[in-house]
């Protein structure tokens, strides 16, 4: 390449790179631009500002810190412990839900080609797309009112992320060790159990342990709907306007909370 | 002739497993240096030792008379400046294209600002066209770094090494992901290279034939210890069975 050759390549390549710049810089000022009226529209214009007052705000953040002692009461460990026994249960339940899943939806080893990878992707996409209250909702109708209904609606909800995860694990799996077993003459139930479980294991227990500590969560608010659990007691507190015992039950909540964060990050420890 | 890179009593490892046992040499500015040895024996953490992407435990590492593992985190990006370094798997940006490869060889000459914006002055980019040209692939300039071959790869990432003006080339096992015809091509290339821009040159090497062909001096290194240190010439039966020795049995 001589010299002049170069220039006008240096010309060419410079000129081409200031136009992505350029692209690049309005891309941005069009996304700055949309948050920014968005913000506007939506919460500048729609809220009614004249209501709130530091006045305002401190009165309520008092009625809050009067907490009120008589709503810790048997009711509330009982509801504590169903909390999270429900959690557990629907981690397990989901995660039993989610293997046919996985294996369907898994571009790699479903079964019957596209169809049968078509069934296992609604499936996790309707497990994912119907929020754990409405689950709810549709589970009481269902069975009734109750601890078992939380249950079920929680591990279907449970599906989605589980069985998506361990079917995009799948897929990404090392090919190699795969080979090896399929030179060897292994069966595919063999290839599934020596080449593929090995590899995902890890991804599948953290996701696990994940998926419960979501559902601890999930588990303190299906009350809501009478699906048992904490959600129970906040709605009659709410019902009833009694904000201290809100904050007790938000409190319990929150405990619950901490315990899973807690319990999550020792097990992820033992098991990883 | 003056030193460019001077290790003496260089020691690296853990407590419990020691990887480098003291080892010395000196590199002079047209040296071009293979260090050849079993697996484990230590080169990869020898040469990453110099530019301190390992943390070595004791000894020096005197580049132009500076002793690198006595310098600060900054003092040291600055001496990395001038340490070009070839890699094993090429270590590519996939997803970047050719140039913008080439181009992370001037970063530590550029701000963090500058170079998120990639704006990289014009004198870089001729130098990196120049570059490209110089190991063939001037017409690649713009493909994605994972769209080329593995020969065509390592080319990007020895331009990408030069761009930093070197005062010193590590190279790490160039040849490992390469055919035999490749693997000399792309050892023709760095030595040309080293002659043109008078640049030494410490590259590990496992294939013996190749350190010979293409080295002025070879070091033998087996279990983090020197066993041999000569032309390549002296390199006999003998002394490869000294080096390999671990092997063997």
């Amino acid at each position: 390449m001589n010299a002049a050759t170069l220039a006008l390549r240096v010309e060419g390549i410079e000129a081409s790179r200031q136009k992505t710049r350029r692209l690049k810089f309005l891309t941005w000022a069009v996304v700055l631009v949309a948050v920014a009226w968005s913000i506007q529209v939506i919460v500048v214009r729609d809220t009614d500002w004249s209501r709130i007052s530091l006045a305002s705000l401190l009165d309520i953040a008092k009625r809050f810190v009067e907490l009120d002692a008589s709503v810790v009461s048997e009711d509330l460990w009982k509801a504590s412990l169903e909390t999270v026994v429900m959690a557990t249960l629907a981690t397990v339940v989901g995660l039993l839900m989610s293997i046919p899943v996985a294996w369907l939806g898994a571009a790699n080893i479903t079964p019957f080609g596209k169809s049968s990878y078509a069934v296992g992707r609604f499936l996790m996409t309707m497990s994912r797309s119907v929020h754990e209250i409405v689950w709810g909702l549709i589970f009481v109708s269902a069975v009734g009112l109750g601890a078992l209904a939380g249950v079920l609606a929680m591990a279907v909800r449970s599906i989605g992320f589980i069985s998506k995860t361990i079917a995009e694990a799948i897929e990404d799996v090392d090919p190699k060790p795969l080979e090896a077993i399929r030179a060897a003459g292994g069966t595919k139930f063999q290839i599934l159990w020596f080449a593929i479980l090995p590899q995902i294991i890890p991804v599948f227990v953290g996701n696990m342990i994940f998926e419960w500590d979501i559902n601890i969560r999930r588990s303190t608010i299906m009350g809501l709907v009478g699906a048992g659990g904490l959600g129970l007691l906040l709605f009659r507190q709410m019902a009833m306007s009694n904000y201290g015992g809100i904050a007790v039950v938000i409190l319990a909540v929150l405990a619950l909370i901490i315990f899973g964060e807690v319990a999550s990050h020792y097990a992820r420890r033992a098991v990883i | 002739m003056k030193a460019v890179l001077e290790v003496k009593d260089l020691r690296a490892g853990y407590a419990e497993r020691e990887i480098l046992k003291g080892v010395s040499f000196t590199l002079g500015p047209d040296d071009f240096f293979a260090i050849i040895g079993p697996s484990g024996a230590g080169k990869s953490t020898l040469i990453r030792c110099v530019n301190r992407l390992v943390e070595p435990k004791g000894g020096q590492v005197l580049f132009n008379g500076v002793d690198l593992l006595k310098l600060s985190y900054p003092e040291m990006r600055m001496q990395r400046r001038n340490i070009g370094m070839i890699f094993q798997e090429f270590n590519l940006i996939e997803r970047l294209s050719v140039m913008d490869n080439v181009l992370t060889g001037r970063l530590g000459y550029t701000g963090t600002l500058r170079s998120i914006l990639r704006m990289y002055t014009k004198d870089d980019i001729a130098q990196a066209l120049r570059l490209l040209d110089r190991v063939g692939l001037a017409e690649h300039v713009d493909k994605r770094a994972d769209r080329l071959s593995g020969g065509q790869r390592q080319r990007v990432g020895i331009a990408r090494a030069l761009i930093q003006n070197p005062k010193l080339l590590l190279v790490d096992e160039p040849t490992s992901s390469l055919d035999p015809k490749i693997s000399r091509e792309v050892m023709t290339l760095i030595r040309e290279i080293a002659r043109e821009f008078h640049i030494p040159v410490l590259c590990n090497i496992h294939d013996v034939d190749l350190a010979c062909d293409f080295c002025t001096r070879v070091i033998g290194l087996q279990d983090g210890v020197k066993k041999f240190d000569g032309r390549p010439d002296e390199l006999d039966k003998a002394a490869l069975q000294d080096i390999y020795a671990m092997e063997v049995l």
